[in-house]
């Protein structure tokens, strides 16, 4: 359900990206989502389509990227990707780690048309 | 046209909640944001720590509910102000929700801020809403899985809260192996076993709640 927040966030990120760069629709919008994340992106797509309808990104489609975790032990100082949070340090099994990556949730790029050559103003 | 973006889409909420630590600081208010599923004992909880420590901690409570006042009106009943978030079907508390609900209350009298989340385990996690202590309720009635099934929420608090231990003889929750899995998950959070049932444990509860209020407040004013 969160996702509904999350959806609402993207389409304004997204908004002012497109309106900064004088695109006529988003076409595409890449999201990246840490691997220890609970966002579901389905959840997200769905709110998507609703939430873009008579924006300029209705109809765009998100693609996914999943960022692995990346940890490092605080015994060993070994670096690792912990699948879950109950991991433990391949190494030592320290169940001790900063988690370094894994968590992120932020918008990679978007595909955007522009208008024809002809109606872009120089700048 | 391709267009490099990345942009966090938790921005939002992270400033707001960034804001909302940088303001508690300057009044040296010490702000707990308190989750659990929805049953587990918060708004119990808050009303024991509302006894044990009303004579030395000036407390108000911030209430998060998808709808009702029944949280809010049981503390104001005690006499202690409460400020109720209808979150309106969202699952979660937001930093901007929060930001509103602190206009609301005269931060220069008091020493705590105890937040009741909305009850869930997931997407409170994942929001920040500026609070300096943050801490999960498990309660006996619900099973000692909970640390499995929503290891993240286990990892990230401060301290973790066992209520409703009058009922471990009429449930198959496994004590030794919660404290094993919890253990394992965040060392450094202290595990607080106690029943608002029979006040057993109340009194650690109460002791640790008000070290964190008093150390908070020296770390926000230091
Ligand atoms: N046996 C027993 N019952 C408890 C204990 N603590 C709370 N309860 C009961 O559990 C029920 C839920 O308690 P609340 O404090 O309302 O729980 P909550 O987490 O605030 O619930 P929501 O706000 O609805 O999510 C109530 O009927 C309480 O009386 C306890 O330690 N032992
Ligand atoms: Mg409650
Ligand atoms: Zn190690």
């Amino acid at each position: 359900m969160h996702e509904y927040a999350i959806t609402e966030s993207i389409l304004e990120i997204i908004q002012t990206e497109a309106t900064r760069a004088g695109a006529i629709h988003v076409d595409e919008v890449t999201v990246v989502i840490g691997e220890l994340t609970s966002f579901v992106d389905d959840s997200i797509r769905f709110y998507f389509d609703e939430l873009a309808q008579g924006t300029v990104a209705e109809g765009a489609s998100l693609k996914f990227q999943k960022l692995e975790a990346r940890a490092t032990c605080n015994s060993c100082g070994a670096d690792f990707r912990p699948r879950n949070a109950f991991f433990s340090c391949p190494e030592c099994r320290s169940a001790v780690f900063e988690l370094r990556q894994g968590q992120e949730l932020f918008i990679e790029s978007i595909d955007v048309s522009q208008a024809e050559p002809t109606d872009i103003r120089e700048n | 046209m391709k267009i490099e973006v990345k942009k966090n889409i938790m921005a939002t909420n992270s400033s707001v909640a960034a804001g909302n630590r940088q303001r508690l600081a300057e009044h040296g208010v010490c702000m707990l944001n308190l989750m659990a599923s929805p049953g587990a004992g918060k708004t119990s909880v808050i009303m024991k720590a509302i006894e044990g420590t009303r004579d030395r901690l000036k407390l108000a409570v911030i209430e998060g509910d998808i709808a009702s006042e029944i949280d809010s009106l049981a503390i104001e009943a005690m006499d202690i102000p409460a400020i109720q978030i209808n979150t309106g079907g969202s699952c979660h508390l937001t930093a901007a929700m929060v930001s509103t609900a602190l206009d609301h209350l005269d931060l220069d009298s008091l020493d705590l801020i105890i937040i009741e989340n909305v009850g869930n385990l997931v997407c409170p996690a994942e929001f920040d809403l500026g609070e300096s202590t943050r801490m999960v309720i498990a309660s006996v009635a619900e099973g000692h899985d909970k640390p499995y099934k929503y290891p993240m929420i286990f990892r990230e608090v401060d301290a973790i809260l066992v209520n409703k231990i009058d009922l471990l003889a009429h449930c198959d929750f496994d004590l030794a192996q919660f404290h094993q899995v919890v253990q394992g998950l965040n060392p450094a959070a202290p595990v607080i076993e106690l029943s608002c049932r029979d006040s057993y444990g109340t009194d650690e509860w109460c002791q640790w709640l008000e070290a964190t209020a008093i150390g908070s407040r020296l770390d926000l004013t230091s």
